[in-house]
């Protein structure tokens, strides 16, 4: 290809943790001089130490040279030795003991506030031996919710990385924290796009899309499937152009640095075969990014003219194509729809920039009433979307919603009826329709895999009601779906009659 | 043997029809909007048949393995209800849908003054979206009525390789091939045509732009015909090749030119699954090692 690729929406960064045998104005300076935009730092020996007696005259030095060199900065505290010089990572925020570790996060937020820093990354560490999972999420729950707190008065986004090995180890782990915590605005996720091939379901582009709008940091390297050992790009398993690719259909426009934390000995030229091997995969990543394309065009010409908007939904197929999206796990693109109903649903989680609250959900209504059956899911992709960016859409939004997904799950149609059951149902819709939803489902044959927080809205009632449906299956003398299992199994958590 | 039926109304079908027309090899079909037998009343009878066509049935016939695709209109006969008409302000909106493969069934059913009216305007919409035009010819009055519809495409100026006249016969067959249009042959159980005046066409007029059709629907009809045309021109010594060109490859070339065919296998159904021709024509060994 001949064609000048687009810029890339985020800025690339390389983090200095992969930097320290040099210090960390002669690492700044190296960087700019390779064509990075920005800076990971991880707080700690040799760059910055967090507790050191000048700290405010060092970062005001590195506020004024970030902005010379036009750089972006996250704050990493991934530090080996930092708060106990003879355990790796210890104390963590799984263990009995963490008041040290707290005590270092406060003081992270305090250095993101002060340098403007795009948020401030942390893991949950490894559960100690004695410890059951439960005893350390409940530790790590409430710990993360001060450090949450904390963020918040001083206006800094945190972002929880999952790490291989750790407590929390995918996206779907730190989705499940953020849930417990009610949602938190201002917490985010980290992703190691290394760590995806080695622990996360839907590889690296799952766990990317999973994270979604909630994406605010990312560590760029390449990682062996079966070890978690951070790579130089193309040493290991990633797809470095599909990761890219993601990315710009996400639209994310954070941090993405290169995580090299064992290649200090070769930094000057890693960062230079780094940013080689960014542009050459960027370049490749063309055809996958041909959404992004479309949902750049396409935003630009609603916002000029909402009456587009209709015939760029109705013909997106032909730009997307219309296979599974997740063709291994769903061949037949039922239960997380076709690729253009991923594009239109991300259209449609773009319109609340372009269109107010009530113009939004005309929109939605018109283009469900008015579409085919792609478009229709389309819609309600796009609705899940939206619920999963924000944590209270607007009213005339939910009101809209509800009545599609009301809709669609009186169809028959199967495709219909996973797309209504995703992440707009699973915060709005009330629990006796939702229970018929799950139910109709398995009715269908269709997996429950296609529903969000089913784990979370499952409760006594939808249990009461699977086991009748399997008694009335077998007293047919008819086959059991093995779904059905999954909502008998299920420790419900409530037991509302509502 | 790949079949594409390029006129047939599912909507009137039962399952049944749906696996017998994958077990005789249709792949694929185009499902016209027609009437619906008991008159139409107003336009949202319209906008619900139009939205059954691109998603119920759409997703009925993929249950089982065949891609439906459908052509958009209002029917001449439902042209003549001015409480239909203004369903023409509604069909732009379903020209660029995905799978909506020609404008039509239009054309003539009385040669009314309203029927002129109707089909002029939807000519004018299939020139405006870049679709092919599926013109139904009139049961009664059949030739006077063909040799009118091809003065109106003249006049309308698109392309006659852009359009098909349906249900013709050995009377107005001539016509149509000379008006460089596509010739459409609705083969039914004891009107219309049958498989063996089919075949003496064939013979007579050559395969090329000729697409055969069950045309079957709620009346007396059968979706199992363009299979029984297929093997008769077996029989009568054509070749697996002119049968696939008429039975797959012209549907595909005419409807192909909306941009808008689909035509991969659908997921769980193996493309390689085809009913094998010479097993399925009786014993009869005129295929044995000719089939591509």
């Amino acid at each position: 290809m001949t064609t000048t690729a687009p810029a890339m929406p985020f800025s690339l960064g390389y983090g200095t943790n992969g930097f320290t045998d040099h210090p960390l104005p002669v690492a700044l300076e190296l960087l700019a001089e390779q064509g990075y935009g920005a800076v990971a730092l991880t707080l700690g020996h040799p760059h910055l130490d967090p507790f050191a007696e000048d700290l405010d005259d060092q970062l005001s030095w590195l506020r004024a040279r970030l902005d010379e060199l036009g750089f972006r900065i996250v704050i990493e505290t991934g530090t080996r030795f930092l708060l106990d010089p003879r355990h790796k990572h210890r104390p963590a925020l799984v263990d009995e003991e963490a008041d040290i570790r707290l005590a270092f996060l406060r003081r992270a937020v305090d250095i993101a506030a002060v340098l403007q820093a795009e948020c401030v990354s942390f893991f949950s560490g490894i559960l100690p031996a004695d410890t059951s999972p439960q005893t350390g999420w409940q530790r790590l729950i409430s710990r993360v919710a001060d450090i949450v707190d904390y963020a918040r008065e001083r206006n800094v986004v945190v972002a929880v990385e999952p790490e291989p090995g750790m407590l929390v180890q995918t996206v779907a782990d730190v989705l499940r924290l953020r849930a417990e915590l009610g949602n938190p605005d201002n917490l985010r996720v980290t992703v190691d796009i290394g760590h995806c091939v080695v622990v996360e379901p839907g590889g690296v582009r799952g766990a990317l899309l999973e994270a979604g709008p909630l994406l605010a940091n990312v560590q760029l390297d390449d990682m062996p499937a079966h070890a978690h050992e951070h790579l130089p790009f193309g040493q290991g398993a990633v797809d470095l152009p599909l990761a890219l690719a993601t990315l710009a259909e996400l639209d994310y426009r954070g941090v993405a640095a290169v995580e090299l934390p064992r290649h200090s000995h070769d930094a000057p030229g890693l960062a230079v075969r780094s940013i080689m091997a960014l542009r050459a995969g960027w370049e490749a990543s063309g055809p996958a990014r041909e959404l992004d394309r479309w949902l750049q065009e396409s935003t630009t010409a609603v916002a000029a003219d909402s009456g587009a908007l209709a015939k760029i939904f109705a013909t997106a197929g032909r730009r997307l194509g219309r296979g599974p999206l997740w063709p291994d796990t769903d061949p037949a693109g039922v239960l997380f729809g076709t690729t253009s109903d991923h594009g239109r649903g991300l259209l449609i989680a773009r319109l609340p920039d372009i269109l107010p609250a009530d113009e939004l959900a005309e929109a939605l209504l018109a283009l469900y009433d008015g579409g085919d059956s792609s478009e229709r899911r389309g819609v309600l992709r796009g609705l899940g979307a939206l619920a999963a960016a924000s944590p209270k859409l607007p009213a005339a939004v939910v009101t809209a919603g509800l009545r599609l997904t009301t809709e669609a799950l009186r169809t028959n149609e199967s495709g219909l009826v996973a797309a209504a059951t995703g992440p707009f149902a699973a915060a709005y819709l009330d629990q006796h329709s939702w229970r018929h939803a799950v139910l109709k489902l398995v009715f269908l044959g269709i997996s429950l895999s296609a529903v969000a927080d089913l784990a979370e809205r499952s409760d006594d009632e939808l249990a009461r009601m699977a086991a009748d449906f399997a008694t009335e299956r077998r007293a047919a003398g008819r086959p059991v779906p093995a779904d059905v299992q999954l909502l008998l199994a299920s420790s419900p958590r409530t037991s509302t009659s509502s | 043997m790949r079949i594409f039926d390029p006129h047939i109304h599912m909507t009137s079908r039962t399952t049944d029809d749906y696996e017998a027309l994958y077990a005789s090899g249709v792949r694929a079909l185009v499902e016209p909007a027609f009437w619906m037998g008991q008159p139409r009343t107003n336009v949202g009878s319209f906008i619900d048949y139009f939205d059954s066509l691109l998603g119920w049935e759409r997703f009925r016939a993929a249950q089982f393995g065949i891609r439906h695709h459908a052509t958009i209109a209002l029917n001449p006969k439902e042209a003549n209800d001015p409480r239909c008409v203004p369903v023409l302000d509604e069909i732009p909106r379903y020209l660029v849908k995905e799978g909506v493969v020609a404008v039509g069934e239009i054309g003539y059913d009385s040669m009314t003054p309203a029927e002129d009216e109707a089909f002029s305007r939807q000519l004018e919409l299939a020139r405006e979206y870049t679709l092919p035009a599926m013109v139904h010819t009139p049961h009664r009055e059949k030739l006077a009525g063909t040799r009118r519809t091809l003065d109106v495409v003249r006049e309308s100026g698109i392309a006659p390789g852009m359009v098909v006249v349906d249900h013709l016969n050995e009377t107005n067959v001539e016509m149509v091939k000379d008006a460089g249009a596509w010739m459409g042959f609705s083969i039914y159980p004891d009107t219309k045509m049958d498989e063996q005046r089919m075949v003496a066409i064939l013979q007579a007029y050559g395969t090329e732009k000729v697409l055969v059709n069950s045309a079957a629907d709620w009346g007396r009809s059968d979706p199992l015909k363009t299979l029984s045309t297929a093997n008769a021109m077996l029989t009568a010594g054509f070749t697996a090749d002119d049968v696939d060109q008429v039975l797959w490859r012209n549907p595909v070339e005419f409807y192909g030119q909306s941009g808008q065919l689909i035509l991969d296998p659908i997921p769980g159904f193996d493309a390689a699954e085809l009913p094998d021709a010479a097993a399925g024509f009786e014993g009869n060994s005129v295929l044995r090692g000719v089939r591509a």
